[in-house]
């Protein structure tokens, strides 16, 4: 018994002391400019993810291509999240003590909010996808949006169904997670400031594959107009169900609901799908459709609103440091703030976007409606504050 | 028994001086990593004793897991208690629950007794996720704060690991003294046959509860480690896939084995770190070795440690044997001779 002992104690130190090697022997310095992306690559932000890593390859290859930042290339490094937050909280240390000068990603709340204070504390500036409204309410100066705050985005959805869909009463469905809970809360007193009536209020779950009794329950609700609020695989399965209880009221959402996946896998039950988007591949903007073009070519797939985030994410770190002239991210968080960059200066910014003093953007976004399995842009909402 | 585990004292009081001083080289990262291990370690060492030690197959130590970060979090951030009295109050309060669920167990085993704990483990987690006004909801609790013992401030990555080492070479401590005590023996007697250990004098009620009620207070001291590590907790990372996690831990380290919650823990939290060097083909190769390990050694990684001391002293006894055969030839052939003379 006792060899087996000290066996064990043998193997134990063995594995351990390599692991420590491994472990410890992470960091290194380098010429190009390091930029660590920690992005949902598996668990149930994997769609998500895949798309913001394609977007930010894709402008890395481009910036590459023309010398860099400040005639330095960038290098960067792709960490999966798992969409767990002790996972991307070890991911985030590790991109700090790897001297990231930017940590790109997460794209989930949870992660996000696990993470954000160890770039704070390192200096190093986090450029997130994240829309739950949460995060930028800290006072963290080194956290930054690529999307809009949903409480933000949810005023101009009210006013939507208020003018445009004339609705009196709504059922609204949401994904029972900080995202879908965000915006469930931040709709709904949005929703009643219109004297719009809630007819129902629909909790369902991340990963739900049945949806049937919920559009039963919106059915028998009889309001008029749904709003749908669930990550992107949950929205498809809940239009085809909703569809399949012959639904006939608007069916209303925010972003994600008119993404390329939800088209792609609702199918013909994503027509006459309307809703706010803030990024789009087919909106009325040039830059857009070439990123579009290009991301189809070299990915075989259409880009959905995160793609379009990691692309941007890439070129905002491009511009502001080119703005500082020199690789310091103390000065890159302070410039952010309040920054405003136009297409027409940095073409791959995609759209003109402004940067609020607490790390949210502000730019203009899109009424849509899904024909004929297409994204098509009905009117163009301007900036909160331009 | 004594001569084993007085060997597991000798190690663990060996392995103390070095995992304390062999990490302080290692940056933020590593340290988060080793710290994890540290206190996922714990969690298992208590799963180990329910099911490895005394047979309970329970899924609900992801959920105790959640009790205890979730207890430590609001006392902390909320209520203003310092972590070592949050730590103690999450640990009795889990132990408090951990008795309460134990009473399922006397009415049911194996896989049914799976069912209800998991069922509990599905509770647990729609209590942290529905019940925003204390836990956060999936909102979570952020900004849990490190401690500050004696004066100095614990927060910095390695002296807070540290903190975390001592913690578990007590919990260990008192394992092994629980293990190698009267207790321990009556957890193995009821793991081997309940009705035996009865006729023997074993009240196997208290020792059921015993056994559920103090692995979960290590699953809730693990927890209560586990949330200023961390700094934020939601309900994902307590959900039904925890337990499902840590029970692979204790069976791949090796279920009923001192040591086995350790090696497990390596192998279920620092060993996918370690492969993130495979870029994205890691969870594949992690998957493939689960598998591979499940499939070459069913009783764990220090099972085939065992396994390969059994074949060597079976090949030992072989060889002994066929060394003796000449001899045994000899005194056969004897026989065969005087039989055969005997014959003719």
């Amino acid at each position: 018994m006792t060899k087996t002992t000290c066996s064990t104690a043998i193997a134990l130190t063995t594995s351990l002391a390599a692991s420590l090697l491994v472990l410890g022997g992470t960091a290194q310095a380098a010429d190009p400019v390091k930029l660590i992306d920690v992005i949902e690559l598996s668990g149930p932000g994997a769609p998500a993810g895949t798309n913001w890593k394609n977007g930010v390859d894709l402008a890395v290859k481009e910036i590459n291509a023309k010398g860099g930042i400040l005639g330095r290339p960038i290098a960067v490094t792709h960490y999966d999240s798992q969409t767990n937050p002790g996972a991307t909280r070890a991911a985030v240390q590790r991109a700090v003590d790897e001297d990231a000068y930017v940590v790109l990603g997460p794209i989930f709340s949870g992660p996000i909010s696990a993470s954000m204070q160890i770039t704070q504390r390192a200096g190093v500036p986090q450029i997130v996808g994240g829309e739950a409204s949460a995060f930028t309410k800290q006072g963290n100066p080194y956290i930054f949006r690529t999307s809009l705050n949903q409480a933000d985005a949810m005023p101009k959805l009210a006013n939507y169904l208020r003018d445009e869909v004339k609705a009196k009463s709504v059922a609204v469905v949401w994904v029972n997670n900080d995202f879908g809970k965000g915006g469930r809360d931040a709709m709904i007193p949005e929703l009643q400031k219109r004297g719009i009536q809630v007819a129902a209020d629909i909790a369902t779950e991340s990963g739900q594959a049945d949806f049937a009794a919920d559009a039963i329950k919106v059915k028998n609700a009889n309001a008029d107009a749904v709003f749908v609020y669930l990550n992107e695989e949950e929205s498809a399965r809940f239009l085809r169900a909703a569809r399949q209880q012959a639904i006939a009221k608007p069916v209303i959402g925010e972003t994600t609901l008119l993404g390329a996946k939800v088209i792609e896998l609702a199918g013909e039950a994503a027509n006459g799908v309307k809703g706010h988007v803030g990024l789009l591949v087919d909106a009325p903007k040039p830059g857009f459709a070439a990123f579009g073009k290009t991301y189809q070519d070299a990915y075989g797939f259409t880009s959905d609103h995160n793609g379009i985030k990691g692309y941007t994410a890439v070129y905002t770190v491009k511009t502001i440091t080119e703005r500082v002239g020199k690789f310091d991210r103390e000065a890159f968080a302070k410039t952010l703030h309040g920054a405003r960059i136009d297409v027409a200066q940095e073409p791959g910014i995609l759209i003109d976007t402004k940067w609020l003093e607490n790390g949210d953007v502000d730019r203009e976004s899109f009424l849509v409606e899904v024909t004929d399995g297409k994204p098509v842009v009905k009117a163009t909402l301007p900036m909160i504050n331009p | 028994m004594i001569r084993r585990l007085d060997a597991s004292l000798l190690i663990l009081l060996v392995a103390f001086p070095i995992l304390w001083l062999l990490p302080s080289g290692l940056k933020s990262y590593g340290l988060y990593v080793v710290s994890l291990w540290l206190v996922m370690s714990i969690a298992a060492m208590g799963l180990n004793l329910t099911l490895g030690y005394a047979g309970l197959t329970s899924l609900a130590q992801g959920a105790f897991l959640g009790i205890g970060a979730y207890a430590t979090a609001i006392l902390t951030t909320k209520a203003g208690w310092p972590l070592p009295a949050a730590f103690l109050a999450s640990s009795a309060l889990s132990f408090a629950v951990g008795v309460l669920l134990g009473f399922p167990a006397l009415r049911v085993k194996h896989h049914y007794l799976a069912f209800v704990t998991l069922a509990f483990t599905v509770v647990v987690f729609l209590v942290a996720r529905n019940e925003q006004w204390l836990t956060g909801g999936v909102f979570g609790i952020a900004n849990i704060p490190r401690p500050v013992l004696f004066g100095s401030d614990l927060g910095a990555a390695l002296p807070f690991y540290r903190l975390l080492l001592c913690v578990t070479l007590v919990l260990a401590l008192a394992m092994w003294w629980l293990l190698k005590s009267p207790w321990g023996r009556a957890f193995l007697a009821l793991r081997e046959n309940a009705v035996r250990a009865a006729s023997l004098g074993v009240d196997i009620r208290a020792y059921t509860l015993l056994a559920f009620a103090i692995g979960s207070a290590y699953g809730g001291a693990a927890g209560s480690l586990y949330a200023p590590l961390v700094e934020f907790i939601d309900p994902a990372p307590f959900a039904l896939s925890a337990s499902f996690v840590l029970l692979l831990t204790v069976v791949a380290g090796g279920a009923g084995s001192f040591f086995g919650p350790f090696v497990g823990a390596f192998f279920s939290y620092m060993l996918p770190e370690l492969l993130r060097a495979t870029g994205g083909w890691y969870l594949i190769i992690y998957a493939a070795v689960v598998l591979l390990i499940v499939m070459i050694s069913p009783t764990g990684l220090l099972g085939l440690i065992e396994r390969w001391r059994d074949h060597r002293s079976q090949a030992k006894a072989a060889a002994a044997r066929a060394a003796a055969a000449p001899t045994l030839g000899a005194a056969s052939g004897e026989t065969d001779s005087l039989g055969k003379g005997a014959t003719q």
